[in-house]
């Protein structure tokens, strides 16, 4: 009795994880995945479509345009958000500098400030011809420049807004990455006269590697899935510039045309995994 | 190491299809998605002299949901035995799930008259209560809301395509904008403005696919067209659009306009320092001098549209809303009267329109799409003194009622954005021509939008 007991005990402990996954994670991924084969609208008769959502999206230059800009915007945010937010930790993490607890303060701000709020600010801080960086740039005789109504710019200033607002979350993550690399390593590095930019190379960024990782890992779900920045400052224009892959998602939802929303999202699913299969990859690779 | 493995695989994979298996059980649980039923969806009046009970109301937060309040009052001064619930909702983020899931469904939603469409299979046919009503309500606002001979919304305000000028400024420039009539007396007037004020852009070009797109429809409306006919059929590539995008292009080509969009920091600045002087745009507008415009506020005037032809209709619509009552609501037909007291009692839409707590000199960026009550001769709302103190109340009336019915909005209209508003603001930036334009948004709607359906 007390074996069974024992036996089933785990199986018990696990059951209200099982229940929400199966529920929350399970249920609404295979309803999903059914939908996909519908043309379902929300309501009346779901018919059968077979692989014809797949086939509108895969052969549709606005699907693949979607996830083309959100790859420009992996490439403009990603990389110098991590190279940025590396310099900032060690700069935060620096046993000598006054006010650290101000600075992570100052940091973390805009991460928690309202989207929405920032959005407007950036939308007139941008605008074209009475925002404040186009009257910087007149002073020193630059032309002004259509942040927010020009395909060329429009994703370089959502890059923008993207790193101000969560540049800080990085940081914070490098951080606890940094505070466990064992100090007695710098220590020697210095007595072997290694200066601090080389202490930088050879120790910090190594062991700081599976952290970066998961940075990166983590901005490129954000960054696939980014919905609410160009909802707010640019609604995906112009010209469809800054309909991101989770935005154009978002079209089809709104349009009731839910079995082509299903089906984009399951491609979305495949792309998101094989990247952060790629970057999991590369991590065991190094190692 | 490696038979513990082995050992374990059975147990994984049995685990793993009964994860599957209990899902597919609940993915069969999932919303009805195959029939749908057939029984009447024409709303009937409730029958009881004092009917009783509660109703849910969703409204847009926000200054109207305000105004709606203070009426529930008098409502409630009609029909002492209806509650109602009357709640502020970020419509556009929840009916369409609400409705889905058939869970707390309201009884009555407002709602953009664009979207009706859309939601027209989970809501109310609303033809046999409106039947003593429709022969005074503006075609346009029933156009909006039919839906294959049926009417789904209870039509709330019309909002007639105004011209709004900057009297002081064209003044000053020695053009008179009460002489003009026609669209191409229109480029005539900003032609002289720009002669008086060089580097002006006298006519506003919408920058924003959205509004730019609504702003086309307006236009359209005053034609009696639309992008679509009433059986969803595409109707872009015609002689109206290819006018009017045409006029939108030589305003274009000849440097006439400050494209901008609308009310954002350079447009209120090309509004206030006398650049752009014409803004063809709806009833709405009025809010900017009201609210948003300081050294000009007081400048600016509103007539009727120009006509596309001498003697033409003087106005369009450009957006509008409207009450619609889902089928899964508990109490729909008390909501209806609700709405019939709003719309249609004249102690309801003179609390709507006339001065009250949120608008002391009453609601002036619309005009009620009940004819009895938008008559030019008994105003709802008082003079505007932003507007010089002009009656807007008899200029938007008398154009709301020469706005033409036969223009219907199909229920894909905002998915078309993408491409007929993309397309426009190609032409605006030079690189589409108005033929280009027509054509190639036909073809992405059809194929897109359209053939989706």
């Amino acid at each position: 009795m007390r074996g069974a007991r024992r036996r089933l005990a785990p199986y018990v402990f696990v059951l209200p994880f099982v229940v929400v996954f199966l529920v929350f994670s399970v249920y609404p991924l295979i309803f999903t995945a059914r939908l996909s084969f519908t043309n379902w609208r929300g309501t009346g008769a779901a018919e059968w479509v077979g692989w014809d959502n797949y086939t509108y999206l895969l052969t549709n230059p606005a699907f693949w345009n979607s996830l083309g800009n959100s790859g420009v915007l992996w490439l403009l945010i990603v990389p110098v958000q991590i190279a940025l937010g590396v310099l900032v930790a060690v700069l935060l993490n620096s046993a000598t500098l006054r006010l650290r607890g101000l600075y992570r303060v100052a940091f973390i701000v805009p991460f928690v400030t309202p989207l929405v709020a920032v959005a407007q600010i950036w939308v007139v801080l941008f605008d074209q011809g009475y925002g404040a960086v186009n009257a910087l740039l007149g002073v020193f005789g630059l032309p002004d420049v259509g942040w927010l109504t020009t395909s060329t710019w429009a994703k370089p200033t959502l890059a923008l807004l993207f790193l101000w607002k969560t540049t800080g979350f990085i940081v914070i993550i490098l951080l606890s990455g940094l505070q466990s690399i064992n100090g007695s390593l710098y220590e020697a590095a210095e007595l072997d006269g290694a200066s601090k930019p080389r202490q930088l190379v050879s120790i910090t960024v190594p062991l700081l590697r599976r952290t970066i990782m998961f940075a990166v890992v983590l901005q490129t779900l954000a960054v696939f899935q980014m919905f609410a920045e160009p909802f707010v400052v640019t609604q995906g224009g112009p010209y469809n510039s800054t309909t991101t892959a989770g935005y154009y998602l978002y079209n089809h939802i709104t349009r009731a045309d839910l079995g082509t929303g299903a089906a984009n999202s399951f491609l979305l699913v495949i792309l998101v995994m094989a990247l952060s299969l790629f970057f999991v990859r590369l991590l065991r690779a190094k190692d | 190491m490696y038979r513990h493995h082995l050992r374990r695989r059975p147990a994984r994979l049995t685990v793993a299809a009964a994860v599957v298996v209990v899902g597919l059980g609940l993915a069969a649980c999932g919303p009805e998605t195959t029939t749908s039923d057939e029984t009447s969806h024409i709303l009937q009046a409730p029958g009881a002299d004092q009917p009783e009970g509660e109703i849910t109301i969703w409204d847009r937060s926000g200054d109207l949901f305000e105004v709606f309040e203070g009426v529930i009052d008098d409502f409630n001064a009609t029909y002492p035995g209806i509650t109602v619930n009357h709640i502020a909702v970020d419509i556009d983020a929840k009916l369409h799930n609400t409705l889905i899931t058939g869970t707390d469904v309201p009884d009555g939603v407002f709602l953009d008259d664009a979207k009706i469409g859309g939601f027209a299979d989970y809501l109310w046919d609303l033809s046999e209560v409106l039947a003593p009503y429709t022969a005074d309500i503006a075609p346009q606002k029933l156009d909006v809301n039919t839906v294959d001979g049926g009417i789904f919304g209870v039509p709330f305000d019309l909002d007639p395509g105004l011209l709004f000028y900057n009297a002081a400024a064209l003044d000053a420039a020695g053009v008179d904008a009460t002489s003009i009539e026609t669209y191409d007396d229109l480029l005539d007037a900003a032609r002289a403005y720009k002669a008086a004020v060089p580097g002006s852009g006298p006519i506003h070009l919408e920058q924003s696919a959205f509004l730019g797109q609504l702003q086309l429809e307006m236009y359209a409306s005053q034609l009696g067209t639309s992008i679509a006919d009433a059986h969803g059929e595409l109707r872009l590539e015609s002689p109206e659009f290819e006018r009017i995008l045409t006029f939108l292009d030589t305003v274009r080509e000849e440097e006439l306009g400050t494209r901008a969009e609308y009310l954002t920091p350079t447009d209120l600045a090309e509004l206030e320092n006398g650049n752009q002087v014409f803004y063809p745009w709806a009833i709405w507008f009025s809010f900017a001098p009201q609210q948003l415009l300081t050294e000009a506020a007081g400048d600016w005037r509103a007539m009727e549209l120009p006509a596309w032809d001498a003697g033409g209709p003087r106005s369009g619509a450009m957006g509008g809303s409207s009450f619609v009552l889902p089928r899964e609501g508990e109490n729909a037909d008390l909501a209806w009267l609700f709405y019939e007291f709003l719309m249609f009692d004249e102690a309801g839409y003179t609390a709507v329109w006339g001065p009250n707590d949120v608008y002391p000199t009453g609601l002036n960026t619309s005009i009620p799409s009940y004819q009895p009550a938008a008559d030019p001769g008994t105003p709802l709302f008082d003079p505007v003194d932003a507007l010089g103190g002009q009656d807007l109340w008899v200029v938007a009336t008398e154009a709301g009622a020469q706005i033409p019915g036969g223009a219907p909005t199909p229920s894909w209209w905002a998915g078309a954005v993408d491409y007929l508003g993309n397309d426009i603001q190609r032409m605006l930036d030079g690189d589409l021509t108005p033929a280009e334009v027509l054509s190639q948004a036909t073809q992405s709607i059809q194929t897109n939008l359209v053939d989706r359906q």
